[in-house]
């Protein structure tokens, strides 16, 4: 499996994934609204012949008053490609994009109550929070938590490096020495 | 130019407001003055308020009574730009996109700087690829409006869509030397730069575009995208070293992404499998937890030290539970030994698994035992394994063997149903979808199979009251899927119908799906001034592109195939009696 950030050209296939896995489904034209708004934010997972087995849409939240942060549109990865870790490499990236692109001070998310397998990927391995539990938040009258996960440690990685060379640079320090 | 027909001063003021309402869609009072001026016998007839009338409502939904009043404006008044931009507006609106842009012309030629019109014109000159007009027309658009940052956008592009790359770059270069507005500079600044690049790049002037982004650099606040373009100049440019420093950089940031580790192997002129390997190899150490230093070695890997990492591969994801382990090394299975080593490998561990619960007897007595869940996804293996090898027998056996271990594994279901439709029996397949489909309800991806294997079955109705559960309530399943544009269901849904020979369903599924791409290349038009004013030039460039070859999607050709062949089956072979002809009517 390959990750990478998603071009124009995957949002249908996007849309394809989204359409096989989750309950809540958009239109091409959002989709589109993502990638041409913010390019940097989304993510698919594809397999060798390149089909998306797995994606992230987010977007960034910016009228409001509110500090500035990320939200996670849709994250969805296909069944027959579960246990491979996709959906958290996915968020990671997804997720470090927002704070060197945006300067994100957290990303939110909504999760169905009733999905316990996403909510513990969110709180047990992606380190969210619950801020809230949003009424009927879905179409079928199902509640929301509203969760956040804080993203100052990405913006300490990305900016405790001025030209973030990362921990290559203490390597690279060593190569010199000896060379 | 003023209309050929003026108005005294208080009808002007109606009519502005008239203008008003149109804008800020009060449509019904826009249609209560136009009234006031209209029954004054005197006004009657006045031009530009009937066009005006008429276009208020169109968008009313009165689209004949529209074109009625605006046709007949437009003849009381032939000089008015007013009268043609209306009419053009009427006929963009109804999709006649050539019929709008001669209106456009019209009007310009009585009023010929006015903006909103040309705005109008360039819109729609893009939106057909008229790239020659579209150019001409963003010229005047700059020269009206020189001050605006889109102005200079909008003129560059129409350049660069033209691959006039030295006019591109010249008016991009002469507007990023102006001194800039300081407004959410750093990103939309950082997103015209590698625009920029992007020009350079496809100009093939590879050396220019490698200067112009180490310059810009600190300017770049998406690194990633800078620092994939500096690999890939570098290496383009045989700058070996530089541009393995920038994959090394990447890989770190993202070790999930396979084409780092291939452009990194060409950076290192790797040539041998053993060489790569052993490349690999390293990367794995380094970076334990990625997947792609672990799986790519075995696309190189070969003879005993193939064996070695397969099985080391195989073992650790089936200690773990993987179930996606198949699918994974699926892509290996065109080569007759590495498949040979793997089912060698995989009846071993069956033996050993079940003798001491170990992956072999060598390791007998060091280390804990395999979870009793191994053996479990050994079967699930060997069952894959042999769907594929066509040996239906052996893999219905290990699918069976699996359900016994567990019988409540909703993949086992999945994928005994993918073996009955590998060997060719849809109606079996989809009984144990429907199983899998049972054990849990809330899983729409379960619940798609299920659906998608009922419909190649020819169980359409089936398959949309399975579909429903997912879809909104108080709409019909088939309406709410063709609203969000569900067209693999679309799709399946057509090919049911034709087998089952009611062609008129089958084509009415395969239009749904051509409007679904009508529908997208429509969706462009926001996105014209949208992309300029957010900067985002390179993903627009990419919307263009993708939009011109759209329907080479898939989906689409399916569609269309399904639909010609039912076409040339109704031109050859016409429905004789009355009641067939009705159905086909219906769809």
């Amino acid at each position: 499996m390959n990750i990478r950030c998603a071009k124009p050209e995957d949002l249908m296939n996007m849309q394809h994934c989204n359409l096989l896995c989750l309950p809540e489904n958009y239109q091409m034209k959002y989709y589109f609204y993502h990638g041409l708004s913010w390019p940097q934010l989304s993510y698919v997972a594809e397999d060798e012949k390149g089909n998306i087995v797995g994606y992230v849409l987010a977007k960034m939240e910016e009228d409001q008053e509110d500090l500035k942060h990320g939200h996670i549109t849709s994250l969805a990865v296909k069944r027959s490609h579960r246990r491979l870790g996709l959906a958290q490499k996915l968020m990671d990236q997804a997720s470090e994009a927002m704070v060197e692109c945006f300067d994100a001070k957290y990303v939110s998310l909504h999760v169905r109550k009733s999905n316990r397998a996403a909510l513990n990927l969110y709180k047990n391995s992606l380190k969210f929070e619950t801020v809230e539990i949003e009424p009927k938040y879905y179409a079928d009258g199902e509640d929301a938590y509203s969760m956040r996960r804080d993203l100052t440690e990405f913006a300490k990685k990305i900016k405790g490096k001025p030209e973030d060379k990362d921990k290559s640079e203490e390597k690279e320090k060593k190569h010199k020495n000896e060379e | 130019m003023p209309s050929s027909n003026p108005l005294p001063p208080k009808e002007n003021a109606l009519f502005k407001r008239i203008l008003k309402c149109y804008e800020h869609k009060l449509y019904k009072n826009g249609l209560k003055f136009a009234k006031q001026i209209l029954t004054n016998p005197k006004f009657s007839e006045h031009g530009e308020t009937l066009a005006m009338k008429g276009l208020t409502l169109n968008c009313l939904g009165r689209k004949e009574e529209a074109y009625e009043y605006v046709r007949r404006g437009l003849r009381n008044d032939l000089k008015s730009h007013v009268c043609w931009h209306v009419y053009g507006l009427l006929q963009r609106s109804d999709k006649k996109y050539d019929e709008a842009i001669k209106c456009y012309r019209n009007a310009l030629k009585w009023e010929k700087d006015n903006l909103q019109i040309l705005r109008d014109l360039s819109l729609l000159q893009i939106q057909m690829r008229d790239l020659e007009g579209y150019r001409d027309t963003r010229y005047q658009l700059l020269m009206l409006r020189p001050t605006q940052r889109v102005s200079w956008i909008g003129y560059a592009m129409s350049f660069h869509l033209l691959e006039d790359y030295k006019n591109a770059l010249s008016i991009l270069a002469t507007f990023l030397d102006q001194p800039q507005q300081p407004s959410n500079f750093d990103y939309e600044h950082s997103e015209l730069l590698l625009y920029q690049n992007m020009v350079i790049q496809e100009s093939g002037d590879l050396k220019g575009a490698l200067k112009h982004l180490e310059t810009a650099q600190d300017q770049i606040v998406d690194k990633l995208t800078l620092k994939e373009n500096l690999g890939e100049l570098n290496l383009k440019l045989k700058q070996f070293d530089k541009a393995a420093e920038y994959y090394e950089q990447l890989i770190q940031r993202n070790p999930e992404n396979t084409m780092y580790y291939k452009k990194l192997i060409e950076a290192k002129q790797l040539q041998t499998s053993e060489e790569i390997v052993e490349f690999y190899l390293q990367y794995s150490e380094k970076f334990p937890r990625a997947n792609p230093p672990r799986r790519l070695p075995l696309n190189y890997a070969t003879g005993d030290k193939f064996r070695n990492l397969v099985d080391k591969y195989m073992r650790r994801a089936l200690t773990k539970g993987v179930p996606p382990l198949f699918v994974d090394l699926r892509g290996l299975y065109g080569d007759k030994n590495k498949v040979e080593v793997i089912e060698e490998l995989q009846l071993k561990y069956v033996d050993a698994l079940k003798k001491w619960s170990k992956f072999s007897e060598s390791e007998v007595n060091n280390g804990p035992k395999e979870p009793v869940s191994a053996l479990l996804w050994v079967y699930y293996y060997l069952a894959q394994h042999y769907d594929y090898l066509k040996q239906t027998e052996k893999a219905l056996s290990y699918i069976d063997a699996a359900i016994e271990h567990t019988p409540t594994l909703i993949e086992l279901f999945i994928a005994k149903g993918r073996i009955y439709k590998h060997a060719g029996d849809p109606m079996e397949a989809c009984s144990w979808l429907d199983e899998a489909q049972a054990l849990d309800t809330a899983d729409r991806y379960v619940n798609s199979k299920c659906a998608k294997y009922m419909l190649r079955a020819d169980r359409v109705r089936d398959a949309e009251a399975s579909c429903a559960k997912f879809t909104r309530d108080g709409v019909p399943a088939m309406e709410n899927l063709n609203e969000m544009q569900c067209m693999w269901f679309q799709t399946e849904c057509a090919l049911a119908f034709q087998r089952l020979g009611k062609y008129g369903e089958a084509l009415k599924k395969c239009h749904e799906v051509d409007r679904h791409f009508s529908e997208i290349i429509e969706d462009q038009f926001d996105f014209h001034t949208y992309c300029t004013r957010k900067m985002t030039l390179r993903s627009y460039v990419g919307l263009l592109r993708l939009e011109d070859v759209l329907r080479g999607h898939p989906f689409y050709f399916k569609a269309a195939r399904c639909a010609i062949e039912v076409y040339l089956k109704l031109f050859d072979d016409p429905l004789k009696d009355e009641s067939a002809e009705q159905e086909l009517n219906t769809g």
